[in-house]
């Protein structure tokens, strides 16, 4: 690497210490081929700042905004759906499974010196009472309803991207 | 109006849902991302490539853009790991610096005739030396010039330590003034 070279370059560039520029800057006014070198580096480091930068087709931005749109339409739905979501649903599960389970261990009875167990007391709650006429209409109606806010929000979704 | 937020304001709008804000970022970023392609890419086919996949990429990762350095130089990161990607999976050969063949395509941009060496200007010259070099040196030297980058953020921009940044810069311009030179002399030797 040449020294005087690579000292110019951090001159020009702005990269030396002030002590640094301050010795450049004298060697450049006191030494000729100090100062013909750093004229042609100098030179160069113009004619580097001058490139003209490339310019993409007329259609570029339109072709990034419709690969942005496609790939947003092609989303798979696993993509889409919000973990929360997913999360919220298999808690909601895990509860279910946890309070049967404590329900069935606190009816029990266990006959101690046995190595069988009775679920003498144990009864199960009476669906049944719970799927009466009006209950499930109700159910239905705000699953409907709910069913389509979901698809207005969609349609509405793709819409605005277009 | 939309053209003068700053990049940190065109991602809000965009994060916010706007999708024309990122039209203006990709608008105000893309002669730069194409022309730092170019340095990777044989064509301008594949250059473009080269781009738009930056840009689709940059958009769907956009919150992950945690804003502690400029957008460019995200930008540029992404760019750069793009294209040695694409590089390596079309096993593009690297222009070796004594290899004139290698050269990359260079677009006209003017009318006059390029095959007229006294219509050339100097600036085709160095663009046509920039092109002859190898892809990472071509790379630091669009940065460092054209790209408003500091040495610390190309390094950033490259995965390297900001003082291999220097002397690969160093050693870059060095190439590209021998480059230049030799161009020359041949042109010299062509009008004579």
């Amino acid at each position: 690497m040449s020294n005087l070279e690579e000292k110019l370059w951090d001159y020009i560039d702005g990269s030396a210490t002030a002590d640094e520029q301050q010795a450049i800057s004298l060697l450049i006014e006191q030494d000729e081929a100090y100062r013909a070198k750093y004229l042609e580096l100098l030179k160069l480091d113009q004619e580097f700042a001058a490139i003209e930068l490339d310019a993409p087709p007329m259609a570029f931005t339109y072709n990034v905004m419709e690969a942005i749109r496609a790939e947003h339409a092609q989303k798979p739905l696993k993509v889409t759906v919000n973990n929360t979501l997913i999360k919220g649903i298999a808690a909601f599960f895990v509860f279910i499974i946890l309070a049967l389970v404590i329900y069935l261990l606190t009816n029990i009875t266990w006959s101690a010196g046995s190595v069988s167990t009775q679920f003498t007391n144990l009864q199960l709650p009476d669906m049944k009472r719970y799927f009466t006429g009006p209950i499930m209409q109700g159910f239905l109606f705000f699953d409907v309803i709910l069913g389509l806010y979901f698809f207005d929000r969609y349609r509405r979704r793709i819409s605005f991207s277009k | 109006m939309q053209s003068k937020l700053s990049d940190i304001d065109l991602i809000e709008q965009t994060l916010a849902g706007n999708q024309s804000a990122y039209a203006d970022l990709v608008k105000r970023h893309q002669r730069f991302v194409f022309t730092l392609a170019l340095r990777f890419a044989k064509n301008r086919e594949d250059a473009e490539e080269i781009t738009q996949d930056c840009f689709v990429k940059a958009y769907r990762s956009l919150s992950l853009f945690q804003r502690q350095s400029k957008f460019s130089t995200w930008l540029y990161s992404i760019v750069y790991t793009t294209a040695m990607t694409s590089l390596r999976k079309k096993r593009v050969e690297t222009s070796s610096i004594d290899d004139d063949n290698n050269a990359i395509q260079i677009e006209s941009t003017g009318g006059y005739d390029e095959n007229n060496a006294e219509n050339r200007s100097r600036s085709y010259y160095v663009n046509q030396a920039i092109a002859q070099l190898l892809p990472d040196d071509a790379a630091i030297i669009t940065l460092f010039y054209k790209g408003e980058q500091s040495l610390e953020e190309i390094a950033q921009t490259l995965g390297m330590e900001a003082n291999i940044v220097k002397v690969k810069l160093f050693r870059a311009r060095q190439r590209l003034k021998e480059k230049l030179e030799r161009n020359l002399k041949h042109e010299v030797k062509e009008l004579i």
